[in-house]
């Protein structure tokens, strides 16, 4: 079918339509990026809470404890503990990560990358930012009711989610919460999915798409598949709260009929092990580009790392039972879930061989997108060399509920994502607002992160392997884990010094966007040739005056045979032969 | 309805989003009947106790209703002449069908099985809740087309009336699976 291309439309020229109810890709782009931001602030502190407690534990928060916690002398208490990691998992995976990830750079990205004037659906798009929108409004206003918000764990567990273990409105509050959140992933599945796949310019293959734009696809396409299936348990869990339904009502819970708690379990991990790549496959796309960008050679493998990203994507709807072996479930079905999971390791480790030989004997540019690309991969490799031990069964019924599990979470979910969200954000950032960030504050931002970093999870996954629970207000009631105070100490230390440093990206941020007289970013200035960079920093709000004719892939790097000493050649230029 | 390469073009950007819309949908419905094989599954005799009065002709004439409408749907899209009165069918059906659901939960609860009696009564209402709920949605996209079929039928174009139907006999097939899961099998 011959390729239609999509009408320019109009500029919009009020305040209104320009920065509120946009239909611009860019700027619903833009918009998910400030409400990241703001949701990674409001978890943050949240952490900071958490870990305050863990490391002194019945002392008061220091600074603006009083004013939270005024009935308890600035100390956090048990049930706001409670509060404080289901709302602190909540909003960073939710609220944080996804609008970043897939909202700020799928938005951002996809129709740039792809030589598209707009995402297909502009309204569903707007749209899909306001649902967004309301979800969180919904979520932080369940923070203010007299019995607080939810305090079920960021899995909502029943019967932790009942109204038995959960009295009051803020967990059915969160469940619709969540529910609008899915909605509106939904809603950007679709419209990333169809643009993707109908939108691409003439000549741009599948295999002529930057690996960027793979990870974001294959994320939509799990989000359409899986973001239902929670929405389906959501909605049945809010009937058991609301309308007195027994899907899930066990034991003390369940007043007349009797439901299955377990059967929550299973539809929640059937989104959720999947989630874990819908955040995650957006940031290994972006840092497979960065890394052949900023190497000056072609992407090692390129159809290879596509192919595994893929097959990782498939792999990862069949894995969820790996989360529940300490259910009780059969030991036929705990052995084949260890074997699927396991399974997963033989695409991660061929994608991860071709970053290792993207980089091999590249000639290397350390700017800030690649050295928060290179922190990727070294967190990833540690996250998921962990993730061996907990898919095996027999060594996870001893770490499941140990802070094993949650420095590993971590490192895989929490650092590759931030770090990849942060190197697209300074790759991106001259295509966005015109303007360089400073490289030398990002380069001190990117040690200031990535050496605390480590120093809390790591650190996690050591009092977790000595075998401290990952649930307790005060796990020092037990005298053997009072050995592990110090470490917890040096956990939350390092988790302040991370958080302090993210001011240093703020100011960075701030002082670039809104300060007069800042010189204007060049079209291209990291010399690299997909399609956004062919054309003005900030792109127009058309994209594309003409629509570009791909002639060539993404990583066209490093040939000595190009012409005007460039190093590089645009996709829309004939493969120069090496 | 003109055909030409943009129309043609449009329509298949509509026809991949449709279909990625109707697997999501698809997916929501799938965990339910999920549910309801596992509850199966585990439970050591079916149909469990509580469902033994369950209403019979209810189900059956929403059936033959939801049927109907996906037929009256179908004619709608093929006589572009009777257009008007198959969307009128359709649309009159479509509400028909919800207040027979109204009347069957009426007669769930008048015959004793109650939203809280355990998890087979809780799927009987949540599940036909969820579905209503989606029937309301599909009403309103046939509201959305009837602007166009009465108001500007010269920009009604094949992929809306293709697609509001897809959605459409969807529903007609899910509830096809509800009606068999939790009322005859």
């Amino acid at each position: 079918m011959a390729f239609v291309e999509q009408h320019i439309h109009d500029a919009p020229t009020s305040f209104w339509s320009k920065y509120i109810v946009s239909y611009d890709h860019k700027v619903i782009g833009k918009q998910f990026l400030w409400y990241g931001i703001f949701f990674l602030m409001v978890g943050g502190l949240m952490a900071l809470l958490i870990r305050w407690t863990l490391a002194y534990p019945g002392v008061p928060f220091p600074v603006i404890g009083n004013l939270l916690f005024p009935h308890t002398n600035g100390v956090v208490p048990p049930d706001t503990y409670a509060m404080l990691f289901t709302m602190h998992g909540t909003i960073m995976i939710f609220f944080a990560i996804t609008p970043i990830l897939t909202g700020f750079l799928g938005n951002f990205c996809i129709p740039l990358l792809i030589g598209a004037r707009d995402m297909i659906f502009p309204t569903l798009n707007m749209l899909s930012f306001w649902f967004a929108m309301a979800s969180g409004v919904l979520l932080l206003g369940s923070l203010c009711l007299p019995l607080g918000a939810a305090a079920g764990g960021w899995t909502s567990y029943p019967t932790l989610s009942t109204n038995l273990g959960q009295p009051g409105v803020g967990q059915t509050l969160w469940l619709l919460s969540l529910f609008l959140f899915g909605v509106s992933s939904t809603m950007g599945a679709v419209n990333y999915i169809t643009t993707v796949i109908t939108l691409r310019a003439p000549g741009m293959g599948y295999f002529k798409m930057p690996l960027t734009i793979w990870g974001l696809w294959l994320t939509a396409i799990l989000n359409a598949i899986f973001v239902p299936v929670l929405g389906a348990g959501l909605l049945l869990l809010t009937f058991d709260r609301v309308f007195g339904t027994t899907f899930f009502l066990a034991g003390a819970a369940a007043t007349s009929g009797k439901g299955d708690p377990i059967l929550f379990q299973h539809v929640f991990w059937i989104f959720g092990h999947p989630e874990v790549y819908i955040l995650i496959l957006p940031a290994w796309g972006l840092v497979s580009d960065i890394l052949a960008f900023f190497s000056r050679k072609p992407a090692f493998g390129y159809k290879m790392t596509a192919l595994s990203l893929s097959a990782i994507t498939i792999l990862s709807t069949v894995v969820y039972g790996h989360h529940m072996y300490t259910t009780q479930m059969s030991p036929l079905l705990t052995q084949s879930f260890m074997t699927l999971t396991m399974l997963i390791s033989i695409p991660s480790a061929i994608f991860f061989a071709n970053w290792l030989g993207t980089l091999w004997k590249g000639s290397i540019r350390f700017d800030s997108p690649m050295l928060f690309a290179l922190g990727v991969v070294f967190v990833f490799g540690l996250g998921g060399l962990t993730g061996l031990y907990l898919a095996s069964t027999s060594i996870d019924l001893y770490l499941h509920d140990t802070y094993f599990v949650v420095g590993h979470f971590h490192y895989t979910m929490a650092a590759s994502v931030l770090l990849g969200g942060f190197a697209g954000t300074y790759f991106w950032f001259p295509k966005m607002f015109g303007r360089m960030m400073d490289e030398r504050l990002a380069k001190i931002h990117f040690w200031a992160t990535m050496l605390p970093l480590n120093g809390i999870f790591m650190g996690m996954m050591m009092v977790g392997w000595a075998g401290m629970h990952r649930r307790l207000y005060n796990p020092f009631i037990y005298e053997f884990m009072h050995k592990l105070i110090p470490v917890n100490q040096f956990i939350t230390f390092s988790a302040v010094a991370m958080g302090l440093a993210q001011f240093i990206f703020l100011y960075n941020l701030f002082k670039t966007v809104f300060s007069k007289n800042y010189p204007a970013a060049p079209a291209n200035p990291w010399n690299v040739g997909t399609l956004e960079w062919q054309i003005p920093s900030p792109a127009p709000h058309y994209n594309f005056l003409e629509i570009p004719h791909v002639k060539c892939g993404p990583h066209e790097l490093g040939n000595p045979n190009l012409p005007d000493g460039r190093d590089f050649q645009y996709q829309t230029e004939e493969l120069v032969k090496a | 309805m003109m055909k030409n390469p943009a129309n043609e073009y449009k329509r298949f950007q509509n026809t991949v989003a449709m279909t990625v819309t109707l697997i999501t949908f698809g997916m929501l419905f799938g965990t339910l009947f999920l549910g309801y094989f596992l509850a199966r599954f585990n439970a050591p005799t079916w149909p469990p106790v509580e469902i033994e009065n369950m209403p019979k002709l209810l189900p059956f004439l929403s059936t033959l209703v939801m049927a109907l409408s996906s037929y009256t749907y179908f004619k709608m899209e093929k006589e572009e002449e009777k257009r008007k009165t198959f969307w009128w069918a359709t649309f009159g059906l479509g509400i028909l069908f919800l207040v027979l659901q109204y009347v069957l939960w009426n007669a769930l609860a008048a015959s004793g099985i109650l939203v809280s009696n355990g998890q087979v009564p809780s799927m009987v209402y949540g599940f036909t809740w969820l579905h209503a709920g989606h029937i309301v949605v599909a009403l309103m996209t046939l509201l959305y087309l009837g602007r166009y079929i009465f108001r500007r039928p010269e920009e009604l174009t094949e992929a809306k009336l293709v697609n509001v139907g897809k959605f459409w006999h969807f529903l007609g097939v899910i509830w096809l699976l509800m009606y068999l899961m939790l009322f005859v099998l």
